[in-house]
């Protein structure tokens, strides 16, 4: 395999930002980067904390507090969800929003990376509650907002009535309707087609062609994809429709297996109904933690973070895994299956679609036209095979993991452009 | 004696919990309003805090990344205004309790903004001026969207910060693509500084000092009070010569390098011309004594202005402190637990906030005349000084009789009663 250096273990294994920030410091050593460029692209350009005062449903006042960070806008303007969460920290905050800049530089949509949140509990709030919380933090950042400066989206505990509060509370104060401040806003509202399962559809490009790579004919390959949400659950029914044999599905309680092959809308239909897996009879149940060591070719963790770790990661199967979630192998886990010759797709590539969609909302809402579903799928199908094909190219050319060839070509293509604009003032 | 914070316009901070110690002494305050806690509660934190990165090619051609700040605190009464502090070791939680102060202090003057605070991690003797100059351009740049005449208006420091602010005029300038010189204070003349903007602390202290007195029949006896002014800078030395016109006898003066005491007075325009000639007080021959600053601080005199340094009086000295009132022309020049036993000894302190006035309604006042575009006599400012400052005294008094509570308490109830009531007014946006 390969010879290329590799990542220093972070102090804490189980922290994905830690892991994010020194596989860019290993990128900008192969790019040999100096010091002062470095420290450029590690700093945010710009940090916000809001203060939003509200009134409650009891008619008394409330004090919460949002954030908005803006990594980098050398290649436009940034784009990053906004979450409502109790453990919002500026701190993960800022981490998200380096991880955007890194992933719309790998699918080469012309943003930076941006991230937004606010400290509160969604469900302890009222829908009241929550859109004054929205009108007002959008009003707080409005100075920093902008189609041309920064472009929000949803994220943890937000959706499309949240995008669709942040959009009409800048149209308001901008005097016209602006549909392109914000994506993954409802149809109705100038979203795009396709993008509800845009990221399901990425991790199903890039399993494809990874698939290529690696020689393995899509019907001949059996995948466990963990999760079923917006990603694991389009995702597997769309690596179903590939042809490929979806051997297992998990949901947040455990998994069920069934080594012929599931039916992947029928487990959906069903999940839809219960809300949960539990009781689905045509499969075994499985726990959660078996499910990731089951005997298959591909391996698609769409969960959550940490879920390959040097505690499991010699006893992983499958010859190819595809990171639908961010941060599901630490970098312990990263070396351990590149000596064993496993295959990793990673986050910031594997699901990008959901980013590449976003932007193609804001095209269509710049335009005031609208494509069709199939013109926004092949779109993005050519996005992520080319960009598939970059990295695999970028990972060969400096004979490294495509984890870090996607690194370095990120974190080039950044750093080539903030030294064309060089430093302002 | 270190005499290095002499003319900041910003109060000494506390280490370890400056916001918190900051709005303790105002949390207190609006507790004797009876203030609801729903309406002082927006102002426990600040409304924004915009951090920007902040490249900078340093002259090997190197690049450095400095972290800068702007603390927006309260936007009730008007646009955000504040200083800029260049500080190597500067935090955030500093810039949020200098912000909120400029909140209580533009409330207490009658000034119609709200307090902001900004800060960019340079040390200035360490660099170029071309680098320091780059720095704050860049800093500007990035605090464009949050910053403007009718947004939030930057004002000096420290004396010397005239470049500094000149710089940030013409930033402004250049992205608004016309001359913008409302968005800072504190210029040189030339671009729009006003008149009076060098002596504006001094005068606000004149103001201050003369009513009080007239209010403690200080002085009646001898034709005018008696004075010691520590410091013979900016603050201080414009105060003495101010005061000396006004028929008040300055008995004591000093600066750095020790003090002068005689009690009939001294010719200070005589002693202060002839410093700026040849260097320090020590080395001045006259009708006087010479004495230590520490010493001159306990002479007999009607009030005590130090303008020097923070702490001047401490638990050290405050029991042998003679003078009959003390005005605070430093930012806590009188310590916490000294201003108490001064209470006690029945000597009246006039606090910082009130007392050191001046600065920022004469920054106002330039503000005011850059958006008409037409600069005020030197006459009509000194009136207009006369007003504000006035006023603010006026509403301290009649509150700490109102009450039977210190001046320093009383004022800090006016700026929290204002600044609640506009927020009240105002209500609450979406």
């Amino acid at each position: 395999m390969s010879t290329a250096p590799h990542v220093k273990a972070p102090m804490d294994e189980f922290n994905p930002f830690q892991a994010m920030a020194q596989r860019f410091d290993v990128a900008a050593d192969r790019l040999g980067l100096d010091e002062g460029l470095r420290e450029v692209l590690r700093t945010p350009d710009k940090e916000l904390t809001v203060s939003i005062p509200i009134t409650m449903d009891n008619g008394k006042l409330k004090v919460f507090t949002g954030y908005r960070v803006q990594h980098n806008f050398s290649r436009g303007p940034c784009k990053g969800g906004i979450r409502y969460a109790p453990d919002v920290h500026l701190d993960e905050v800022r981490a998200l929003a380096a991880w955007m800049t890194w992933k719309c530089s790998v699918v080469d949509v012309p943003f930076g990376g941006g991230k937004g949140g606010v400290i509160c509990d969604p469900r302890q709030l009222s829908k009241g509650e929550l859109e004054r919380i929205t009108r007002r933090y959008t009003t707080g950042i409005m100075d920093l907002l902008g189609p041309d400066r920064d472009v929000p989206a949803p994220d943890v505990n937000t959706n499309e009535q949240t995008m669709a509060w942040l959009m009409d509370t800048w149209s308001m104060h901008v005097r016209r309707t602006d549909t392109a401040i914000v994506t993954g806003k409802p149809l109705a509202l100038g979203g795009s087609k396709g993008r509800t399962e845009a990221t399901g559809r990425g991790v199903m490009i890039v399993t494809r062609e990874a698939l290529k790579k690696l020689g393995l004919r899509p019907e001949n390959a059996r995948v466990v994809v963990q999760g079923s949400g917006n990603v694991g659950g389009i995702g597997a029914m769309l690596l179903a429709r590939e042809g490929m044999k979806v051997v297992s599905i998990s949901d947040i309680y455990g998994a069920i297996h069934n080594d012929k092959g599931l039916d992947v809308p029928d487990v959906l239909a069903y999940l839809k109904q219960h809300k949960k897996l539990e009781g689905y009879s045509k499969a075994e149940h499985i726990p959660s933690a078996a499910q990731l060591e089951l005997d298959c070719d591909v391996l698609v963790p769409a969960a959550t973070e940490n879920q390959l770790t040097s505690k499991n990661a010699e006893r992983i199967k499958a010859k190819l895994v595809v990171e639908g979630a961010n941060g599901p192998t630490t970098v312990l886990a990263d070396q351990i299956l590149e000596r064993r010759g496993v295959m990793v797709v990673p986050d910031i590539l594997a699901n990008a679609g959901g980013v590449t969609v976003s932007y193609f909302e804001w095209v269509q809402d710049r335009a005031g036209y609208f494509w069709t579903e199939e013109v926004v799928n092949s779109r993005l199908e050519h996005v992520i095979t080319s960009s598939f094909a970059s990295v695999e190219e970028t990972a060969r050319k400096y004979n490294t993991s495509l984890r870090i060839g996607a690194y370095i070509l990120a974190v080039g293509r950044v750093a080539t452009v903030y030294q064309m604009r060089g430093t302002y003032a | 004696m270190e005499f290095s914070q002499v003319s900041s316009t910003t109060p000494q901070l506390d280490a370890e919990h400056p916001f918190a110690t900051m709005m303790a002494s105002f949390d207190e305050a609006a507790r004797l309003a009876s203030i609801a806690p729903d309406e002082y509660r927006i102002l426990r934190q600040p409304d924004r805090e915009l951090t920007v990165s902040v490249p900078v090619t340093l002259d090997d051609g190197s690049v450095d990344v400095l972290e800068g700040w702007r603390v927006q605190h309260n936007a009730g009464l008007g646009p955000y205004f504040g200083p800029l502090r260049l500080d190597p070791d500067i935090k955030l939680d500093d810039l949020r309790a200098l912000a909120g102060w400029m909140t209580w202090k533009c409330a207490l003057l009658g000034v119609p903004f709200g307090g902001a605070a900004g800060g960019l991690r340079i040390d200035r003797d360490d660099v170029s001026p071309a680098v320091l100059e780059r720095a704050v351009r860049r800093y500007i740049a990035n605090l464009h969207d949050v910053i403007g005449p009718d947004r939030d208006v930057f004002t000096p420091e420290k004396a010397r910060d005239e470049r500094v602010m000149a710089w940030i005029m013409d930033t402004v300038s250049m992205h608004q693509r016309h001359t913008t010189n409302a968005v800072v204070a504190g210029k040189p003349a030339v671009l729009g500084g006003t008149r009076h903007g060098h002596d504006a602390t001094a005068q606000g202290l004149r103001v201050v000092a003369t009513r009080a007195a007239e209010r403690a029949k200080l002085g009646h006896e001898r034709g005018g009070p008696s004075v010691i002014i520590q410091g013979a800078g900016l603050v201080g030395g414009n105060l003495a010569r101010i005061l000396h016109d006004c028929d008040w006898r300055v008995v004591g003066i000093s600066d750095v390098t020790g003090g002068v005491y005689n009690e009939n007075g001294i010719d200070v325009r005589h002693l202060l011309a002839r410093r700026g000639h040849s260097g320090t007080i020590a080395q001045m021959h006259g009708d006087f004594e010479h004495l230590s600053d520490a010493d001159l601080l306990l002479r007999p005199c009607d009030v005590l202005i130090p303008c020097a340094v923070a702490n001047a009086i401490t638990t050290r000295n405050v029991d042998a402190v003679l003078a009959k009132m003390v005005i605070e022309g430093a930012h806590s020049a009188v310590s916490a637990v000294a201003d108490r036993r001064l209470r006690e000894r029945g000597i009246t302190v006039v606090p910082d906030i009130l007392a050191r006035g001046g600065d920022t309604v004469v920054a106002y006042f330039e503000w005011v005349q850059n958006r008409m575009g037409y600069a005020w006599l030197e006459g009509d400012v000194l009136k207009r000084i006369e007003r504000f400052v006035g006023d603010a005294w006026e509403s301290v008094v009649s509150q700490a009789q109102t009450r039977n509570v210190p001046l320093r308490t009383a004022a800090h109830i006016v700026a929290v009663t204002r600044v609640a009531g506009a927020d009240c007014l105002r209500g609450l946006y979406a």
